[in-house]
């Protein structure tokens, strides 16, 4: 529908009546010469002046339509986009990103949050006095709109007060709860607008088919991105908390996973480790482009003796390393125990009097004085009869035939408990035990018999995850020998889930270490019987790889790693003397429930964490605990998602717009209708500039 | 003194004298002064009665005074020397009336007859007049007396630019009239039917006359160079043409130099003489055409 803004311009319109009164006012003035004869004019008059007639009149429309158009165009035309639906008061749902990743910084160096409210606010201020508006965040919980409201003044406070949260969004479930808005609305027309960095890691395919369902169902959907591409940014994605021996058994490190989310390498990052205000170690990493790896970092533990009182045992430490577009997750709270050692439960077999081999307890503790960074201990399937998770960390089956019910029962129990498992699958191994019997929840690996190399073909292995935490003794690459030894044979074995990881592959491609959650695999023999594989280089760091990542998995599984968002949990060894309250960064005081956990008792606070921060349980005013609470990681990979996804699968595509000067003008176009006088203004200029050329073309040099 | 001779020779500066004698006079002598530096240096119609004796010219006309005074020997030559017989014919029709510029058609063309029948008279030529209009003329017959100078001069004094020229009709008349072989002067605009024209050229070379066209144009004839739109009105048929100069200029430019070729090729093809002439072109090039042809004449 067309309309004037200013339509008191339209009374000038007569105006263009006045190149018509012109030209016939000097067709009347014409002066008249006379001329000795006009023979030669007459013969070419019929032709010239038909010419010159079309041009007077082509120059007369020219004239009229630009004085016209120029009318028109201080009357500010306006077209609307869809008639009558765009007039009509709208229902319209403002979905706003409020996420961790929207406190990183945006093009023009400033929190994408901000450019999020400055769009958001846009959107209250060219708001109708028959709108409804409701503005919901990405972190909100999942509950109906309270801010659903036509008033400005409080939807413009409550933009405002939007800020970034340490929690990752979910906009799948902001846009379910805009649609359900949006449902309850007794106005027809609907509009969502979603205000985000579009990270990809928030727009799932759940989100996705919210975007698409939203707009089948006739809602006109704007994604109003802050930024337009991926930011490089690393983070400090996680910490192991368990501290071990450094290399050759020597100092401590500790060890952090750190990532790099960018198409290029990083720089050199500097990381360091603090433990209250004092410095105790901490290193330099460069990470490949969309590398994520474990870094061991140095640590001096006396650096920090007396700058922070230990809680039972366990110091907060604090990570950081160089803040870039996102600082939050530059930096990582963890409580770590104080150092020891892991302690294994090596169980092997003797046969036909033949003693059992020692190579992996050299492996682990060469000196069988623990100063290798590990208590072995040896023992035989019986032994696994007393095993319990107060005493051991990890057991390692090397080797071992089968087990009785009894002794396969208290290892699933030490599982559970968090006890980590490892298992070497020989020539004595009954694989039909293991594939059936003790695999099935421990890890998702069938097993399907011995696969021997053919004779003088011995098996060549490669590293199928080099990044892998059982690996990191050994430098390698995708596809590298992992060692030069011979391997006869392995047992043949078949991953079944996701949950379970080739690390080690025979050329052929049959998994030869396999990684899950607290169990590492190792499908051959720890002595020499197939290969010479103990006598090789790799053997040391390839069995304290298979523990450490046993061992790892079950200290990540005890809980006392907490998220933003989450309560606070924490480990306690005695029941408390009475109520434990938890207190933590600003001002943040709750309530704790107790319940015991098997080992000892697990306290979970009542109200979830809102920052990153070392949160303190307290039991009958003595400090009982504390809990390191980090924002979960998944925001660190600033990738927004292409527009184009989010488009796709929908009759109408949801309008992408980056700028805010756009939006607005958007904004304007929808509620007024889309102002046109620029269009009238430069049509008036292209007439002109034809008159002016008509004209000029006219006049023919003498 | 050249520059004097160049000023008289200006048709817009002898237009600005009074008496047309006077002017024919003034012109006369302006052209003969600047002579003597032009191509014809030597040619001397002062020395028309008396001419220095070359060996084997007839001794009865050696002038015996002037050898005994002076002990050079002259031959006096006779006033029947010459026997050119000139007819100045002058168009009056009321396209001769336009002036861009002051000076009309017809006041050149009165101005150039003058110049003219006072240069033949001094010749000791025949000169005789026709002024013709609508298909009628006026003819004073050629003589070669002094005094027939006067009669030549009122009758180019009266004379004025009216009616349509019908110039073939005009011309049929006068060379059924004009016995006498002789040479035919034309001062016109020709602006009439080319054919009708060539007929009337024709006719006189027929009748063994030598022709001799002046194409009297004013300048804005061929360059029209007006610049607003305006209506044109014929001169002789009063018709009409509204229009704008500068959109019909080349056309029209192309179109006259067309018409004018045509009438040049035409009077080559029937051996006239054709000379087009601007009412802005000094006499003396008139003169010198007409001194040009009775050289060749004679």
């Amino acid at each position: 529908m067309f309309s004037f803004l200013n339509p008191g311009f339209l009374w000038a319109l007569p105006l263009a009546g006045i190149p018509i009164l012109i030209h016939f006012l000097s067709k009347r003035r014409l002066p008249e010469i006379r001329f000795p004869t006009v023979m030669f004019l007459r013969a070419l008059e019929p032709r010239e002046i038909r010419r010159l007639r079309l041009r007077e009149i082509l120059l007369l429309i020219l004239r009229t339509l630009a004085i016209l158009l120029l009318v028109c165009a201080f009357a500010r035309p306006s077209v609307q986009p869809k008639a009558a639906a765009a007039r009509a008061a709208a229902a319209v749902a403002v979905v706003i990103d409020d996420s961790e990743s929207m406190g990183a910084m945006d093009e023009q160096g400033r929190p994408r949050i901000e450019g999020a409210r400055e769009r958001g606010l846009a959107i209250v201020d060219a708001a109708r006095g028959g709108d409804e508006i409701a503005i919901t965040t990405t972190t909100g919980p999942d509950a109906p709109l309270a801010n659903r409201s036509g008033d400005r003044v409080r939807l413009t406070r409550t933009v405002r007060q939007i800020g970034a949260t340490w929690l990752p969004g979910n906009v799948e479930q902001a846009l379910e709860r805009a649609r359900r808005f949006l449902g309850r609305s007794s106005l027809r027309a609907h509009e969502v607008y979603v205000i985000s960095d579009f990270q990809a890691t928030n727009f799932t395919k759940g989100a996705r088919e919210k975007v698409a369902l939203l707009s089948r169902a006739g809602a006109r959907v704007v994604l109003l991105p802050v930024v337009s591409s991926r930011v490089p940014n690393h983070a400090i994605e996680d910490l192991d908390p368990a501290l071990r021996a450094g290399p050759q058994g020597k100092g401590l490190e500790m060890r952090a996973r750190l990532v790099n989310h960018a198409d290029a390498p990083s720089e050199r990052l500097s990381v360091r480790a603090r433990l209250g205000d004092a410095l105790i170690g901490g290193g330099d990493v460069t990470l490949q482009a969309d590398e994520s790896r474990w870094a061991s970092l140095p640590i001096d533990w006396r650096a920090g003796a007396g700058a922070a009182a230990e809680i039972k045992g366990k110091a907060p430490v604090v990570v950081e390393s160089d803040v870039d577009a996102l600082a939050g997750d530059d930096r990582r709270f963890a409580v770590l125990g104080a150092p020891r050692r892991l302690r294994v439960l090596r169980i092997v077999e003797s046969r036909a009097g033949e003693p059992a081999s020692r190579f992996t307890a050299l492996a682990l503790d060469p000196a069988q004085d623990g100063s290798g960074g590990y208590v072995v201990e040896t023992g035989t399937p019986a032994s696994l009869l007393g095993l319990g998770r107060s005493r051991y960390d990890v057991v390692l089956l090397e080797d071992i035939a089968s087990l009785s019910s009894d002794a396969e029962g208290r290892l699933r129990s030490f599982l559970r408990e968090g006890g980590g498992l490892v298992i070497g699958l020989g020539p004595h191994a009954d694989l039909d035990y293991y594939g059936h019997k003790l695999f099935p929840g421990v890890v998702d690996l069938a097993l399907e018999g011995t696969e021997r190399a053919s004779e003088g073909q011995a098996f060549e292995i490669r590293a199928r995850a080099p990044a892998h935490p059982i690996l990191e003794g050994l430098s390698l690459a995708v596809g590298s020998p992992l060692t030069q030894s011979r391997l006869t044979a392995v047992s043949k074995g078949r991953i079944t889930s996701s949950r379970a990881e080739a690390i080690v592959t025979t050329t052929g491609g049959l998994p030869v270490v396999v990684a899950a959650q607290q169990v590492s695999i190792f499908l051959g023999s720890f002595s020499d019987d197939w290969g010479d594989l103990p006598y090789s280089g790799a053997f040391v760091p390839l069995v304290r790889g298979l523990v450490d990542h046993a061992a790892r998995a079950a200290s990540l599984e005890s809980g006392d790693l907490s998220l933003v968002g989450r309560p606070p949990t924490a480990h306690l060894d005695t029941a408390p003397p009475g109520a434990v309250v938890v207190s933590g960064p600003e001002s943040y005081r709750s309530q704790a429930t107790v319940a015991s956990d098997g080992s000892g008792f697990r306290a979970v606070a009542d109200a979830p964490a809102p920052v990153p921060g070392f949160y303190v349980f307290e039991a009958g005013g003595r400090e009982a605990a504390v809990a390191a609470v980090n924002p979960d990681p998944i925001e660190s990979d600033l990738r927004p998602v292409s527009m184009e996804s989010l488009q796709a699968g929908s009759p109408d595509p949801p309008r992408s717009i980056l700028t805010v000067r756009s939006l607005r003008t958007h904004l304007r176009d929808m509620r007024q209708g889309r102002e046109l006088w620029l269009l009238f203004l430069v049509l008036a200029a292209v007439a002109l500039a034809g008159e002016l050329a008509l004209a000029s073309a006219r006049t023919v040099a003498p | 003194m050249a520059k004097t001779s160049q000023r008289l020779l200006d048709p817009h500066f002898v237009s600005k004298l009074a008496r047309l004698d006077l002017r024919a006079r003034l012109v006369v002598d302006g052209f003969l002064t600047g002579l003597h530096k032009s191509p014809y240096h030597g040619f001397s119609v002062e020395f028309a009665e008396h001419r220095q004796y070359m060996p084997g010219d007839p001794l009865r006309h050696l002038d015996w005074k002037v050898l005994a005074k002076s002990d050079r020997k002259y031959l006096k030559q006779y006033e029947e020397e010459t026997n050119l017989r000139a007819t100045l014919l002058i168009d009056t029709s009321a396209s001769m009336s336009y002036s861009s510029h002051g000076l009309t058609k017809l006041d050149y063309a009165r101005q150039l007859a003058a110049s003219l029948a006072y240069l033949m008279l001094r010749q000791k030529d025949a000169v005789g007049m026709y002024a013709f209009a609508n298909g009628r003329g006026e003819l004073i017959p050629p003589r070669s007396t002094p005094s027939h100078l006067r009669q030549l001069l009122v009758l180019l004094e009266r004379l004025e630019a009216a009616g349509g020229t019908d110039f073939a009709s005009s011309l049929h008349a006068l060379a059924e009239r004009v016995k006498q072989r002789g040479l035919i002067v034309i001062l016109s605009d020709l602006l009439d039917d080319t054919e009708r024209i060539a007929s009337a050229i024709h006719h006189f070379r027929h009748r063994k006359h030598e022709v001799l066209v002046f194409h009297v144009l004013d300048p804005q004839e061929t360059t029209f160079q007006f610049e607003r739109e305006a209506t044109y009105i014929d001169l002789e048929s009063g018709d009409r043409v509204t229009t704008r100069p500068q959109e019909l200029r080349v056309d029209y430019r192309s179109r006259v130099k067309g018409w004018m070729d045509k009438i040049r090729e035409f009077c080559v093809e029937k051996q006239a003489d054709y000379v087009a002439v601007s009412t802005d072109t000094p006499y003396d090039r008139a003169l010198l055409e007409y001194l040009s042809k009775r050289a060749r004449l004679l």
